[in-house]
């Protein structure tokens, strides 16, 4: 197992028999005291998809980024078909026939779909119908259904995505990188995804996918590299074969020793692994017919109308039990945010009440509701649940400051000390509690988000909305364990999440939503997936 | 020339680490060269403008008083902008502010009574009530904000309109602070106010007419520095500066911290339009504060957030008032040139600093 990490002859570029479409050598890159990349070297073939597999903070976005120009390196050659390439920004990496579908999508959301390609046509006569045209031609070659004069406020996630790879395609590019293309997507929308990929790759054009999903790689990827600490640990160019020697080298462990909710992030749970499922009973409370007087958290007809009058949640009714995890389960934007901001204080509902411990809590202030032992772990993490410019401790301790007084005056060394012990009991990895938040890996500032709500004075209830999304394996397992030791001293928990796969392997139960509606209840067992998709996608059970 | 590069490299890297502070300083020096080359342009020889210049700004114990005295009102309207800022909030109302303060106390040691009380209190309660004419000045913009959203850079600007127009009234109608009209020559201003309302001189000398201003300028000061940097309060006020969304939902009340931040702010500008008065021009004119608040305004910009910041280009703003004035008369330079030389120094500071962040992004 120590071998893997070690870098050996054999990982330097496996042979490629064509000439590579873009060679990558020594590329190393350093972002203040973070060595990003070190010597990284990847050929990438003509009409290859090749799959970027690494945790969080692997580096993968960074060596994307390189690629496209947005960052420079510090050191290392590309050469793109022969030529060197060091493209000074985008446009030109754009301009010599890469393009690149972000994390973060760029579109306007007033415009229809063709006026947003418009948006990429530097100069000329727009031509509305020439682009519609070239759209549907595209839609049809790739399989992309797309209405060219939709406006994309209207269009879902995965909607969104295909106008982007539509944008890519229509620029004829020889690369296109797909930086964690499928995290956003319903089970689905993926499939479609990978088979875009396949066609795009069929005709030409090299694909690189950056992901951390297994079974999206055994399904299309060419070749995959894998990336750990900034470094390239394994490449592989028969990846479905290898599946575990590639995971061993990104995580540094055995898929089996991983719990349920971190093995059903890798997509284990989905492809039939048996190893992760066989393990979920045991760390669920399948025992829990719980008694009515347990109630932790009873919402009651719960409604919510947005600022234009659309009803964004619907006549919701749940009970969370005492000691109980209970999943909301739906397609991001069928009410989970709006439900979310309710329950922690943030706006008012429109109707409906809810209870916290039996003691109504509708309408009550942030400050209120967690002096009531409610701990809200946001979607949002950046907007909502911290503030990136101040340090790790300050945010450690952002709703319970007045704590840290002396003489009047601020007690930074109080404060730092209970930082630091919430970082060693939370695991939260920093340098130091004064460094900047911003300066954390995303796992690391979702640790301590979930450290700050969770050691809430007498807490009875936690609200997570999404709290593993973009986390790396280790830290999935570390926020589970976390959440299901508050369970285990009696704490309720209602776990928003759009990856059906972890809230089976971690809920007791699981509440689906579908626009602002609850479409059905189940027991959270591996048998209901099936249902539960359907009602994910709004058929009745 | 190699070592030319390498210096400017050298330059580039300390200006990227250094404090924001070093930038202002670059700014400064920069815009100075540029209002030199104007004198050239302009005709009048740079030594003959220098000395002039030097001469009004420190060439006397007179002339280091009287620049410390215009220090101090630029001084607080900047502090209170940067306790704004700390919030996230743009007080840009200091003129008004200082108009309110102004009316508010020459009222109060005119007709109040103020007069007859013992010593500190005589000069104390006229700035205690421009303290608070100005604190409800920004206050009202604090609450517009804080109950309808409106936009405190407009609402303080609009308000401090109305509150230079409420000072040229009052000082245009004998039933308002007007002094009684003996003859047609009488000007339309207040009559001097009482002696023991005027701040005391820190020294018997009259030569240097440094008041006591100085001294509770000094406190306010370091009270607001400790305040900003060592309080809960000050750490919460950048919570909600920096993500207001965040700090609601970690507890913190946004709304009444608007309204108290900006009340503050103008209570700053209300004391220094009582320092201005009672200190300085000893009676309420038309042309009451002439800029201090929008020289203050830029002064808070000038700190980029630090108290110390604040105190440093208050102090460069009241020499460079002093001298430019002695410049216009003892030199021939037109004072314009000294407010072109500030306009530089903002125009300067902001380059930098777009210049200095675009090189931190640069480098990630």
């Amino acid at each position: 197992m120590l071998a893997e990490t070690v870098p050996r002859p054999a990982e330097t570029p496996a042979p490629v028999t064509a000439a590579p479409l873009l060679s990558l050598r020594g590329m190393s890159k350093r972002f203040g005291s973070l060595q990003a990349l070190a010597d990284v070297s990847v050929d990438i073939a003509p009409g290859e998809i090749h799959c970027l597999l690494g945790e969080n903070g692997a580096g993968k976005s960074t060596l994307c980024n390189l690629v496209f120009g947005v960052y420079r390196p510090d050191a290392g050659e590309m050469r793109l078909a022969g030529e060197a390439h060091r493209p000074a920004g985008p446009a030109q990496a754009l301009a010599q026939g890469i393009a690149m579908v972000h994390q973060h999508f760029s579109l306007v959301p007033d415009m229809t779909v063709v006026e947003n390609l418009m948006l990429g046509q530097s100069a000329g006569v727009l031509r509305r119908r020439d682009y519609a045209g070239r759209v549907e031609a595209l839609s049809r070659e790739y399989g992309l259904a797309l209405d060219p004069y939709a406006r994309i406020q209207d269009l879902s996630v995965g909607e969104r995505q295909r106008v982007e790879i539509v944008k890519c395609l229509m620029r004829e590019p020889r690369l296109m990188v797909l930086d964690e293309p499928t995290a956003v997507l319903l089970p689905a929308e993926i499939e479609g995804l990978l088979a875009v990929c396949e066609r795009v790759a069929a005709r030409g054009c090299s694909v690189v996918l950056v992901t951390h999903k297994l079974a999206e790689i055994k399904k299309v990827a060419h070749r995959v590299t894998v990336l750990r600490g900034g470094r390239v640990v394994a490449q592989s160019s028969a990846p479905a074969e290898e599946i575990g020697r590639l995971v061993r080298a990104m995580i540094q462990r055995d898929l089996e020793g991983l719990g349920a909710g971190a093995s059903a992030m890798l997509g284990e749970v989905a492809a039939g692994d048996d190893a992760a499922s066989a393990a979920a009973p045991q760390q669920k409370h399948l025992e829990t017919p719980k008694p009515a007087a347990d109630e932790t958290l009873q919402v009651d007809g719960l409604t919510v109308r947005d600022a234009e009058g659309v009803t964004r949640l619907a006549n919701l009714t749940l009970i969370v039990n005492r000691g109980e995890i209970v999943g909301v389960a739906g397609v991001e934007g069928n009410g989970q945010s709006e439900l979310a901001a309710v329950l922690s204080g943030m706006t008012p509902a429109s109707e409906g009440r809810f209870f916290v411990r039996g003691r109504e809590m509708t309408g009550a202030s942030p400050k209120a509701l967690t002096a009531a032992g409610v701990g809200i772990v946001p979607e949002d993490r950046h907007a909502v649940g911290c503030i990136t410019a101040m340090s790790l401790a300050e945010n450690l301790m952002l709703n319970r400051l007045e704590r840290f007084r002396r003489f009047g005056l601020l007690d930074r060394g109080a404060l730092r000390r209970a930082a630091e012990e919430t970082m060693q009991r939370f695991d939260v990895r920093a340098a130091g509690p004064d460094i900047a938040f911003s300066g954390l890996s995303g796992g690391n500032q979702q640790k301590a988000v979930l450290g700050r709500e969770i050691t809430t004075e007498d807490l009875v209830f936690l609200l997570a909305a999404q709290p593993t999304r973009g986390l790396d394996v280790g830290a999935v397992e570390a926020v589970y364990g976390q959440i299901r030791a508050a369970c285990e001293r009696g704490v309720g928990v209602l776990l928003i999440s759009s990856e059906l796969d972890e809230l089976l392997s971690v809920a007791d139960r699981i509440v689906v939503l579908y626009r602002g509606r609850v479409m059905g209840h189940c027991a959270a067992e591996p048998g209901a997936r099936e249902r539960i998709g359907a009602m994910m996608a709004g058929h009745e059970a | 020339m190699s070592s030319l590069a390498g210096t400017a490299t050298l330059l580039r890297q300390s200006v990227r680490d250094r404090p924001a502070i070093l930038v202002s300083i670059v700014a400064v020096i920069a815009a100075t060269l540029c209002g030199m080359a104007l004198v050239v342009g302009i005709g009048v020889s740079v030594p003959k403008a220098l000395a002039a210049f030097a001469d009004g700004a420190w060439g006397s114990p007179y002339a280091v008083a009287a620049s410390i005295n215009r220090a101090l009102a630029l001084a607080l309207v900047g502090l209170g902008f940067v306790i704004a800022q700390r919030a996230n909030l743009t007080n840009v109302g200091g003129e008004g502010q200082i108009a309110v303060g102004g009316i508010a106390a020459t009222a109060v040691a005119l007709y109040g009574g103020a007069s007859a009380l013992p010593v500190p209190l005589s000069f104390g309660v006229p700035m205690l009530a421009a303290v608070v004419a100005g604190g409800i000045w920004g206050a009202i913009a604090g609450v517009l904000k804080a109950k309808a959203g409106t936009n405190e850079v407009i609402s303080t600007l609009l308000l401090s309109f109305v509150a230079v127009w409420i000072l040229y009234g009052s000082v245009q109608s004998e039933a308002l602070l007007r002094q009684p009209m003996t003859n047609t020559a009488t000007l339309p201003e207040s009559l001097e106010i009482p002696d023991p309302t005027k701040l005391p001189l820190l020294s018997a000398n009259a030569d240097t007419p440094l008041h006591v201003g100085l001294l509770i300028a000094l406190a306010i000061a370091l009270v607001t520095a400790i305040a900003l940097e060592r309080s809960v309060w000050g750490l919460r006020l950048r919570a909600i500066g920096l993500n207001p969304v965040a700090a609601r939902r970690a507890g913190m009340r946004i709304a009444p911290a608007i309204v108290l931040v900006l009340f503050l702010a103008g209570a700053l500008g209300g004391l220094a339009g009582a320092f201005m008065l009672q200190g300085d021009q000893g009676s309420l004119k038309a042309r009451f504060s002439s800029g201090y608040g929008f020289d203050g305004l830029v002064v808070g910009l000038l700190a980029r957030g630090s108290v110390p910041g604040v105190l440093a280009a208050a102090a460069l703003f009241g020499f460079l008032r002093s001298g430019g004035i002695n410049m216009e008369l003892e030199a021939g330079v037109p004072s314009a040139v000294v407010l072109v030389i500030q306009g530089l120094i903002i125009l300067m500071l902001a380059g930098t600093a777009f210049w200095i962040d675009s090189r931190k992004e640069g480098t990630r």
